[in-house]
C-alpha cells in the first residue's frame, strides 16, 4: 500500500461538464474505463504513485472536480491548494474548447498568491472522426498560455500515463529548482519520506549541478 | 506489540488536538493510558499474583485509592509519566458521576490499579460482550455532558482537568524532570489487558442517555483550548499538541499530520508488510477519508462565514425569528439515542442497507434516488459504503463459520501447523481486516456526508426543510455508529473464536485495537456530522429568502455547454 515517496503533489482536474475528467482519472488511478459514469458531485479524490526516476516516487493526490455549473463555487475553493492541474476539453465538443479561456481566467483569480502548472488536455481522441477541434489550434492556444498540450483517450488508454507523468515531471523540476517551494499552510506540495540514502545522493546531485556532458 | 503501542501513542498524542469536540477526543487520551499501565503491570507481574477484579469494581478501585501517593509506586519513572498525561482526562471521564473528582484522587489511583489488574489479561473476553455499545454511547455521553450547560462544563473542566492544586504541583514538577528518562523507556513498554479502558468506560456509560447539545461548537472549542492549555502546562509531553493547537488546526489537518507521522514512523520502524496493513490512519487516508473530511470542512467553514454575515446584516424581529429557527435546527442536530444492543443484533444484513438508503432518499438531495441501491458501478457515493459494509459482514460470517465447524469436530485442531489451520484466518488476519474495514466504512461515511453537504448547498429545489434533513442526518449518524459498533463486536467475536488458544498478551491488544478504532471511527463520523450544521443553516436561510442564492453566488458563472 503506502510506499515511500519524495513529494506529494496535489493536482486538480478541471474542465466543462462531460469532457471526461473522472474517466481520465479513473483510467490513470484504477486502470479501467467505466462506460457509464454519474456526474461528479462537488469533488472526488484519487491518488497514485508515479515513479519519475528510478527510485524516485511522487505521490499524486488528484482532486476531481465537478464540471457542472452548480458546483462551481465549491470547486473554485480547491484551486488554491493545488500545484498542478489538467485542464480538459473534449475534442468532439467545440464549446468545451472555447471555454478553456474562461477556465484559465477563473483559476488565475482564485489561485492567488500561488501558481498552478497547467497542462491542456484534448480528451476523447479516440473519437477522431467526430473531431471539432484541430490539434493545431489547440496547440496554439496552449502555447499562448504557456501550457503543454496533449491528446488523450481514457477509453483506449492513449497518453493517459503520459499526461500525468509529464506534468508531474515538470512540477518536480520546478520544485528542484526552487521555483516552487513547500509552504506551511499550503497543500500543493508536501515533502514525503525519503530513505536516508536517497537524501544524501540527492544532495550530491544538487551540488554537482547535473553535468550534462 | 511495540509497534502497536507506538501506534496508540501517536493517536493519543495527536488526536486530542481537535478543537471541535474536545470531550470526544479525550477518549483517546484515556485509551493511551490504559494501554500503558497494563504494560507496567506486565513488567512487574512476576512479583505476586493477586485477585482478579470484577469489572464493576473498577470504579470503586478508582475512588478508593486516594490514600496512596504516587511516590509509593514501584515504577515511578514509567508510570508517573503516563499518569501525568492521562490523569486530567481520566477525571473528565468521571465527570458524569455526581461525585466531584479531584486531581489527586485520580492521579494516585493507578498504582493500586496496577497491582489489582495484573491477572486480568489472562481471563477470557466474555465481559467484553456489551462493550462495543458502551464504547459508542460513551462518546455520546461526553457530548451529553456539555448539555448540562456551558458554564457548568467550563467550571468542571477547570476543576477536573485543570488547575493543579498546590499539593500536587511539586510531584508534577518532579515528573516533568524525569520525563526524558521516561521517554526513553516508552518504546519498550509492552501492552496488555484493557483493564484501564474498562474502568473508565464503565463509568462513562452510567450517564449515557439522550444527548442534547445545547452548547455550540464555539463553547466546546473554548473548553478545548482552555483544557489543552492547562494540560500542556502541566505536561511537557503535550508540547507538540499545544503547538498544533495554536495553529488553529482543523480535524482533518490534525489527522493528516498524525497520518504523516505514522507514515514516517512506519517507514522507519516497521519492516513487516503486515504491520503496515493495520494502521488505521494510513488506511483511512487510502480510502480518501482525510480528503473528504478536508473538503467537508471547507464547505462547513464557508457556510459558517455566510451564516455569520447574514445574521449580522439582519436586525430586529427578522433576526429573532431566524435565530429561533436556527436554534431549532441545532436541536435537530443532537443525536438520537443509540439503539439497544438486542435490537441492534436482531437486524439482518439487508436492514442496514435498507435503512441507510431510505434515510438518504429522505434527504431529497439526489435527483436519481433509484441509483443508490445499485451496488455495481461504484459511481454513486452511497454504494461504496454499502459495499464496504457488506464485504465486512460476509467476511465475518465466513470467518466465524469456519473455525466453529472445526471446533465441533475436534477442538484441538487450533494448534499451529495442522492442515485445517491453513484455511483459517489467523488472529492477525482478522485484526488487519477489521481495522481495514473500520477505516473504509468510516471513510465512506465521511464521503457520504461531504457529498450530502455539496448537494444540500447546490441542489436546485428543496423538497424537505432543513430541519427535516437535520433529523434524517442525525438518524444516519446513529445508524452508521451503530453499524460500526456491531461490526467491531462481530470482529472481536471472530478474534476470540479464532484466538482461543492464543496467549492473552497476543490476543488482547488486537481486540483492544479493534474497539479503539471503532471508537475513533464513531467520533470521526460524529464530528463530520457536526460539520454539516452550518451547511444546513445556510440551506434553511436560503429556503427562507429564496433569492439569497443569487446574492451569494457573486462570481461570474461559466457556461456549461
Amino acid at each position: 500500500m503506502e510506499a515511500i515517496w519524495l513529494y506529494q503533489f496535489r493536482l486538480i482536474v478541471i474542465g466543462d461538464s462531460t469532457v471526461g475528467k473522472s474517466c481520465l482519472i479513473r483510467r490513470f488511478t484504477e486502470g479501467r474505463f467505466a462506460q457509464v459514469s454519474d456526474p461528479t458531485v462537488g469533488v472526488d479524490f484519487f491518488s497514485r504513485l508515479v515513479e519519475i526516476e528510478p527510485g524516485k516516487r511522487i505521490k499524486l493526490q488528484i482532486w476531481d472536480t465537478a464540471g457542472q455549473e452548480r458546483f462551481r463555487s465549491i470547486t473554485r475553493a480547491y484551486y488554491r491548494n493545488s500545484v498542478g492541474g489538467l485542464l480538459l476539453f473534449d475534442i468532439t465538443n467545440r464549446r468545451s474548447f472555447q471555454n478553456v479561456h474562461e477556465w484559465l481566467e477563473e483559476t488565475k483569480v482564485h489561485v492567488q498568491p500561488y501558481q498552478i502548472v497547467f497542462v491542456l488536455v484534448g480528451h476523447k481522441c479516440d473519437l477522431d472522426t467526430q473531431r471539432q477541434v484541430t490539434r493545431h489550434e489547440a496547440e496554439k492556444l496552449a502555447a499562448a498560455y504557456g501550457m503543454k498540450y496533449i491528446e488523450t483517450s481514457a477509453r483506449d488508454a492513449i497518453n493517459v500515463e503520459k499526461a500525468f507523468t509529464d506534468l508531474t515531471r515538470d512540477i518536480y523540476e520546478l520544485v528542484k529548482r526552487g521555483e516552487i517551494t513547500i509552504q506551511e499552510g499550503w497543500e500543493g506540495v508536501k515533502s514525503g519520506f525519503v530513505p536516508n540514502v536517497v537524501h544524501s545522493s540527492e544532495e550530491v546531485v544538487k551540488s554537482e549541478r547535473r553535468c550534462l556532458c | 506489540m511495540e509497534s502497536l503501542y507506538y501506534f496508540f501513542c501517536l493517536y493519543a498524542n495527536l488526536k486530542p488536538q481537535s478543537l471541535n469536540n474536545f470531550y470526544q477526543k479525550s477518549l483517546y487520551k484515556e485509551f493511551s493510558f490504559a494501554f500503558i499501565l497494563p504494560g507496567d503491570v506486565l513488567i512487574m507481574s512476576d512479583k505476586d499474583d493477586s485477585e482478579i477484579p470484577v469489572i464493576t469494581e473498577a470504579t470503586s478501585v478508582l475512588e478508593g485509592a486516594n490514600c496512596e501517593p504516587p511516590e509509593n509506586s514501584e515504577s515511578v519513572d514509567q508510570s508517573t509519566e503516563t499518569e501525568n498525561k492521562s490523569e486530567p482526562i481520566v477525571s473528565t471521564r468521571k465527570r458524569p458521576e455526581s461525585k466531584p473528582a479531584s486531581d489527586i484522587e485520580t492521579a494516585e489511583v493507578f498504582p493500586v490499579q496496577e497491582s489489582e489488574s495484573k491477572d486480568v489479561p489472562q481471563t477470557g473476553w466474555g465481559y467484553w460482550g456489551s462493550w462495543g455499545k458502551s464504547l459508542l454511547s460513551s462518546a455520546s455521553a461526553t457530548v451529553a455532558t456539555v448539555g448540562q450547560g456551558i458554564s457548568n462544563v467550563i467550571e468542571k473542566a477547570e476543576t477536573s482537568l485543570g488547575i493543579p492544586s498546590p499539593s500536587e504541583m511539586s510531584p508534577e514538577a518532579k515528573y516533568a524532570a524525569g520525563e526524558t528518562n521516561a521517554k526513553d523507556n516508552e518504546n519498550s513498554f509492552p501492552m496488555a489487558g484493557p483493564f484501564g479502558v474498562f474502568s473508565t468506560i464503565s463509568t462513562a456509560v452510567q450517564s449515557t442517555g439522550k444527548t442534547v447539545i445545547t452548547g455550540g461548537l464555539d463553547a466546546l472549542e473554548f473548553i478545548g483550548k482552555k483544557t489543552m492549555d492547562v494540560i500542556a502546562e502541566g505536561d511537557p509531553g503535550f508540547k507538540r499538541t499545544k503547538r498544533l493547537m495554536n495553529r488553529n488546526s482543523t480535524l482533518s489537518q490534525v489527522l493528516r499530520e498524525a497520518k504523516e507521522k505514522e507514515e514516517l514512523w512506519t517507514y522507519n520502524e516497521v519492516t513487516m508488510e503486515t504491520d503496515k496493513k493495520t494502521h488505521y490512519g494510513l488506511l483511512f487516508d487510502e480510502f480518501q477519508g482525510l480528503s473528504h473530511l478536508e473538503a467537508l470542512e471547507m464547505l462547513s467553514r464557508e457556510s459558517e462565514i455566510k451564516v455569520k454575515s447574514i445574521l449580522s446584516s439582519l436586525s430586529g424581529e427578522e433576526l429573532q425569528t431566524l435565530k429561533l429557527e436556527l436554534e431549532q435546527l441545532k436541536e435537530a442536530f443532537s443525536l438520537a439515542e443509540f439503539c439497544d444492543e438486542e435490537e441492534e443484533e436482531k437486524k439482518g444484513d439487508e436492514d442496514f442497507t435498507k435503512e441507510i438508503t431510505e434515510l438518504f432518499s429522505q434527504l431529497h438531495v439526489s435527483s436519481k434516488p433509484e441509483k443508490l441501491t445499485r451496488r455495481a458501478g461504484g459511481c454513486c457515493f452511497l454504494s461504496p459504503l454499502v459495499q464496504a459494509r457488506n464485504t465486512a459482514h460476509e467476511w465475518i460470517i465466513t470467518s466465524l463459520t469456519k473455525p466453529l465447524a472445526e471446533e465441533e469436530e475436534g477442538g484441538k485442531q487450533l494448534e499451529a501447523g495442522t492442515p485445517e489451520q491453513l484455511n483459517k484466518n489467523s488472529v492477525e488476519d482478522i485484526h488487519a481486516f477489521a481495522i481495514r474495514s473500520l477505516a473504509e466504512l468510516t471513510a465512506c461515511s465521511i464521503e457520504l456526508f461531504h457529498k450530502t453537504a455539496a448537494l444540500v448547498l447546490h441542489s436546485q429545489k428543496q423538497e424537505v426543510t432543513a430541519i427535516e434533513r437535520s433529523r434524517t442526518l442525525s438518524q444516519m449518524t446513529v445508524a452508521l455508529c451503530n453499524e460500526l459498533s456491531s461490526l467491531s463486536k462481530e470482529f472481536t467475536t471472530c478474534l476470540t473464536t479464532a484466538g482461543v488458544k492464543e496467549k492473552a498478551d497476543v490476543l488482547n491488544p488486537l481486540i483492544t485495537a479493534v474497539f479503539l478504532e471503532a471508537s475513533n471511527s464513531a467520533s470521526y463520523i460524529q464530528d463530520a456530522f457536526q460539520l454539516l450544521l452550518p451547511v444546513l443553516e445556510i440551506s434553511l436561510i436560503e429556503n427562507k429568502t429564496g433569492s439569497l442564492r443569487q446574492e451569494l453566488q457573486v462570481q461570474t458563472p461559466l457556461s456549461e455547454h
